[in-house]
């Protein structure tokens, strides 16, 4: 495995050095690699939840307008994950602003049947929140995973809506702890 | 058919321009650190004189010479740290760890100060407004370095980039009071470093502002 993620690491760095020289062909091998590895990256840490798809495309589009600030005389893997990290936290915090905008413009029915909450969800596999206390890992599932609003999180949960607001936002922090944690 | 993320791919890499990374962030980091200090030598005597017998002093007091190297290269190791911090995974925790260190070494040292000062405390080369200037030498290298990070850089954390910014920034006039004004535990607290803290506080506000206003920009 560390050999993998060796050979990964030389083969990205050097991938990115011919992409800022303006490679087409090498920069997008390297795209199509890094977003294998961020998807098995969110994988491994959330499950597989619905907007993993979208959080990991999220993050590409941050390493392209990124990919200037990094020189190719340091590590790759914590550039790339640092941006991932802060993406997905990023992402996870404008998740739920974003489903209330969306729901309150779009027709009730299609809304329901385009994001019903918990299909496709399992967090067999997730590492990152079975280190989570019990009461965030149910707030970041129920809410960012699984796509219930909060007032149908804190119903199912028997707690009020501000209850639930504080246990996402300490959710996300301790998340975002446990994330940066890995790669310092 | 293509997925989305294959068409997203191939939207991001078709017509690819170079982006080259330029020189290294440690060099960007002790060039600003370099001019910062000649802002703020060069205003300081404009503003006017070092204190009489300075050199002498640091020639003759070994507790002082390490004081100021402590603060010089705690400015130096602030100073990469900020810009490091505005660059994704390049700020260890090592380096920030021996930032921390310094710190601490370095504000240590005006505590055991008042027990046993390096200097004997004097109103020799009392400046009347040292608190104003050590405000107004840290604003322009820090709102500078602020912008350069803004428009070039990735500051994925903006209010600690800001602070460490604003903190490598005020440490340096801070230090050169030293020289310039009078010499005396609690003036050196109160007038020359608290000011320097404080100032901290304006690129901390500034940087995430200037962010969201470049973010909003439409790309040329």
């Amino acid at each position: 495995m560390e050999t993998t993620d060796k050979t990964d690491e030389r083969r990205w760095s050097e991938l990115m050095a011919s992409a800022q020289s303006g490679n087409q062909q090498d920069y997008r091998q390297l795209l199509q690699e890094l977003g294998n590895a961020i998807a098995a990256y969110l994988r491994a840490r959330f499950g597989n939840f619905n907007a993993l798809e979208d959080c990991v495309q999220e993050s590409l589009i941050a390493i392209h307008d990124a990919r200037h600030t990094y020189e190719p005389a340091r590590l790759f893997r914590p550039w790339l994950f640092a941006i991932v990290r802060h993406k997905t936290i990023d992402f996870f915090r404008r998740k739920q602003a974003y489903d209330t905008m969306l729901n309150q413009h779009r027709h009730p029915a299609a809304s329901h049947n385009n994001t019903q909450p918990g299909a496709d969800t399992d967090i067999s596999s997730a590492q990152l929140l079975a280190l989570l206390p019990v009461q965030h890992r149910e707030a970041l599932l129920l809410t960012k995973l699984q796509g219930f609003s909060i007032s149908e999180a804190a119903s199912q949960l028997n707690i009020s809506e501000s209850a639930m607001k504080v246990r996402i936002h300490r959710a996300l922090q301790k998340a975002r702890k446990l994330l940066e944690a890995e790669f310092l | 058919m293509m997925s989305s993320r294959d068409e997203l791919i191939a939207r991001l890499s078709d017509n690819l321009q170079p982006a080259l990374p330029g020189m290294s962030i440690t060099l960007k980091s002790i060039i600003w650190w370099l001019l910062s200090w000649v802002y703020v030598v060069t205003m300081t005597l404009v503003m006017g004189p070092l204190r009489p017998g300075v050199l002498i002093q640091l020639a003759t007091s070994p507790q002082f010479l390490i004081e100021s190297l402590i603060g010089l290269l705690l400015s130096l190791s602030l100073t990469v740290a900020a810009w490091q911090t505005a660059t994704p995974g390049a700020l260890s925790r090592r380096w920030a760890y021996l930032s921390l260190t310094l710190a601490v070494l370095w504000l240590s040292n005006y505590l055991v100060g008042f027990i046993q000062p390096a200097l004997e405390p004097s109103m020799s080369g009392k400046r009347e407004h040292c608190y104003f200037e050590t405000l107004l030498y840290t604003l322009p290298p820090s709102l500078v370095a602020c912008t350069i990070v803004a428009r070039k850089l990735l500051p994925l954390k903006s209010l600690r980039t800001g602070l460490l910014i604003g903190l490598a920034a005020g440490t340096m006039p801070a230090l050169f009071m030293q020289f310039a004004c009078m010499y005396e535990i609690r003036h050196i607290l109160e007038r020359h470093l608290l000011p320097g803290v404080l100032t901290a506080l304006i690129p901390m506000l500034v940087l995430p502002l200037l962010l969201i206003f470049l973010k909003r920009k439409p790309n040329p």
